[in-house]
């Protein structure tokens, strides 16, 4: 009997996974005149005969990011028909675990979104000169100097900027009042800075600072070197990115041992509350936890507004410096990119679509410079004529920190490894705090994880 | 029966699909599909490249011999995962084993709500390694989470757990612990096959209830505690989700768990080769490890069969 129903029930199986089959099939002879159905469709309505194509694009970003750039696809797609965009977003972090898988299978998204860390994947970009000499890329509303910006030292063009930017530290003013500390002024120093810190937490019971920590090594520690000595004399990593841009290790221990005093005094968050930040939209500046934050100053609108609806002002303040008349060490550089891919098959229809993102005022409209301040002039105008309060602060401080004396030549490119040694950077400081090692040996060891990273 | 012609071919064909093997092999044919594309063919190639400098993002592999493994002597992180990782092992599964003994035990009890509270706390295994429940821990043991709350009101004062190097890991043993559902339930089942004559036997000679639990429950048990404490001890070294989602390793990486160090450099700082052979080192651990239980098992494990 058990053996009878056995061989029912593999016969049953096998007639199933025959129908199955049949199924498929059917379904794609189906599938088959659905498409050529949708072609003709497409070839009556538009008015020449276009091949069908898709494109994948992929960013990371904050929610407002995501909402705008769908926004704007859509509104491409409707003006091409023929182009379907399959669009992907992440966060920073996810972002690049994702690209690194598609580069080792070679299936780079068509469009995709690069930052300062673009050496790592220069083998994957297809660069742009030629669609910018035949036309295709609009540049003639965009100056020599912002091509440069995401170009490499050999003038290959990486992709086109999608916004210019700059680091800087936002607070809320009237945090600052009411612990009667004075607001921070152009040139004001670390010293005054990690005064302010601790008056303010001393006074109001919260932080002085934030740890956003995704900016806080580029924006404090890598500055904190190019502020040092000549303007332009030195920096965390040398131009070319093939070596350290400093000799000496004890450069960086005042700011590591202002970081680990900050935060064991209580006045920045330490690694635990610093772990409750996923964004800058849930920033302890945003949630009123803290009176200053670092940003990269495109983000700078959306918390202005965010604060703004709860009653709270905040303002942009420069980079503390080292000394009052020493560099600023700020420097104006692309938030980030916008590239086509080497595996692409539509590499052209790619740049069109780049071309379109960059020159449409209607498009940027949507945007908002929300990826950084656009680098078309135009569109740049208009975006400003039309200006909030919070983008506003944005260009004004943009502006302030374009008069700072900057050395001719600069690097603003992260080296491949660079994720490492933040990760070991911020650790070291942990490690102070917890009174393991001292501060010069904080400095030291992040030095040497710095220097592997060449070898 | 038709047909006499065919009935040699029909035969034969019932015969092969009779067959015990055959049958076996059909039914285990998408898990042998399976077990060879997912997990053998990564597993030689993770060999491979144990060897080798690859990382994801290039394509170039370039043979570099013992050097990943030399690597792994002078790295401080990886001496520290290995220390953090073993701590939650060693506290978290026999914190684990017993608490699911512990409610094993309680619900052997006749009563027709047993199977409801068995279902019940068998909730959060099913759950288990999700992100959301990781997510509703980091809330809870945040600065102003729950926990902390609850310390405000009764006037204590509040707990910095993810701040602090020497209590972070606890979180994520807890709810290790608070996933005590698939041990208990093999526990339970365990605990039914113990005739129940031994106990009468015992009570007749005025055995109290310590006395029954020590001499008779546990060793009768201890098949099934050797099973359980070998699967949880593997489990648990391959912990992940918990360490990722709430702290992301630190404070000052006391809470690095090895798997996660395994993923960090493999995916962020792009050292393919070198997790490979973070991997192959941890399954040496774990291979003793278990090793060690299986030897030592002859000690304690109480067989029936055998006496």
């Amino acid at each position: 009997m058990k053996k009878k129903l056995l061989a029912a029930f593999l016969a049953a199986t096998m007639v199933m996974g025959m129908t199955a089959c049949g199924g498929d099939t059917t379904a794609q002879g189906d599938a088959g005149t659905a498409d050529g159905s949708s072609q003709v469709e497409n070839s009556v309505a538009g008015d020449e005969e276009q091949e069908q194509i898709k494109l994948r694009m992929a960013w990371w970003g904050s929610q407002t990011r995501h909402d705008r750039t769908v926004q704007v696809i859509e509104m491409y797609e409707k003006e091409n028909p023929h182009v379907d965009i399959e669009y992907e977003f992440f966060s920073f972090d996810d972002y690049f675990t994702k690209l690194k898988t598609l580069v080792s299978s070679d299936q780079v998204w068509d469009i995709f979104q690069l930052g300062g860390n673009f050496p790592q994947y220069v083998d994957k970009i297809y660069f742009l000169n030629d669609y910018i000499d035949s036309g295709v890329i609009d540049t003639t509303n965009i100056s020599d100097a912002y091509l440069k910006i995401t170009q490499d030292t050999a003038g290959n063009q990486m992709g086109l900027s999608n916004g210019l930017n700059t680091y800087g530290i936002a607070y809320d003013v009237d945090m600052f009042k009411e612990a009667g500390v004075p607001l921070p002024t152009d040139n004001w120093t670390w010293d005054d800075y990690a005064d302010a810190c601790r008056k303010i937490s001393k006074h109001t019971g919260e932080f002085g600072t934030s740890g956003f920590t995704s900016s806080e090594f580029i924006a404090g520690c890598s500055t904190y070197i190019g502020q040092q000595g000549k303007v332009g004399e030195y920096g965390f990593f040398n131009l070319d990115l093939t070596g350290m841009g400093f000799d000496d290790y004890k450069m960086l221990t005042p700011y590591i041992q202002m970081r680990a005093d900050l935060i064991k005094e209580g006045a920045s968050p330490d690694a635990g509350a610093e772990m409750e930040i996923t964004n800058i939209e849930n920033d302890f500046l945003v949630t009123g936890e803290a009176a200053m934050t670092w940003v990269a100053v495109n983000q700078f609108p959306t918390i202005y507004d965010v604060c703004a609806a709860e009653g709270r002002t905040l303002a942009l303040a420069s980079l503390p410096r080292v000394t009052e008349n020493g560099p600023a060490g700020s420097v104006i550089q692309s938030s980030q990119m916008l590239c086509v891919s080497q595996d692409s098959q539509y590499k052209e229809e790619a740049a069109k679509f780049i071309s379109w993102f960059q020159n449409s005022e209607e498009c940027n409209n949507v945007l908002q410079g929300e990826r950084g301040i656009p680098i078309n002039d135009k569109v740049r105008e208009a975006l400003k004529a039309s200006a909030t309060a919070g983008q506003q602060e944005m260009y004004d401080y943009v502006d302030l920190v374009g008069t700072f004396e900057t050395p001719e030549k600069i690097n603003v490119l992260s080296p491949d490894g660079q994720d490492q040694v933040v990760d070991q950077y911020r650790n070291l400081i942990q490690q102070v705090v917890a009174g393991e090692i001292t501060a010069d040996e904080a400095a030291k060891k992040t030095y040497e994880a710095a220097e592997a990273i060449f070898k | 029966m038709k047909d006499t012609a065919t009935i040699g071919f029909g035969t034969k064909v019932r015969k092969f699909i009779y067959n015990d093997n055959t049958v076996g092999h059909v039914f285990a044919a998408p898990f042998i599909f399976g077990f060879i594309c997912f997990s053998l063919i990564p597993i030689l190639t993770s060999f491979y490249y144990a060897f080798t400098d690859f990382s994801m993002g290039s394509k170039e592999v370039t043979p570099v011999g013992l050097k990943n493994f030399a690597a792994l002597l002078t790295d401080e992180t990886f001496m520290k995962s290995l220390g953090v990782t073993l701590k939650y092992v060693f506290i978290s599964v026999p914190m684990k084993l017993a608490f699911a003994l512990f409610v094993a035990f309680l619900l052997t009890r006749k009563s027709k709500l047993v199977t409801l509270y068995r279902s019940l706390y068998y909730v959060p295994s099913l759950v288990g390694g999700s992100v959301a429940v990781a997510l509703v821990w980091k809330q809870l043991f945040a600065r102003r989470g729950l926990f902390n709350m609850v310390m405000k009101d009764m006037g204590l004062d509040t707990i910095n757990w993810f701040g602090d190097q020497g209590l972070a890991l606890f979180p994520l043993i807890l709810m290790s612990v608070w996933q005590f559902g698939s041990s208990m339930i093999i526990f339970a089942a365990g605990l039914k096959e113990i005739p129940t004559t031994y106990y009468e036997a015992a009570e007749i000679d005025g055995a109290n209830g310590f006395q029954k639990f020590i001499k008779i429950t546990l060793p009768c048990l201890s098949p099934i505690i050797l099973y359980n404490l070998v699967m949880q001890t593997i489990s648990a070294f391959m912990a992940f989700t918990q360490a990722f989602i709430i702290t992301k390793g630190g404070p000052n990486n006391a809470t690095m768990m090895y798997a996660l160090y395994v993923y960090k450099q493999a995916f962020d700082y792009n050292n393919m080769g070198y997790a490979c052979a973070m991997s192959w080192f941890m399954l040496m651990v774990m291979s003793i490890i278990t090793l060690v239980i299986f030897k030592s098992s002859k000690m304690w494990v109480f067989s029936e069969a055998g006496d």
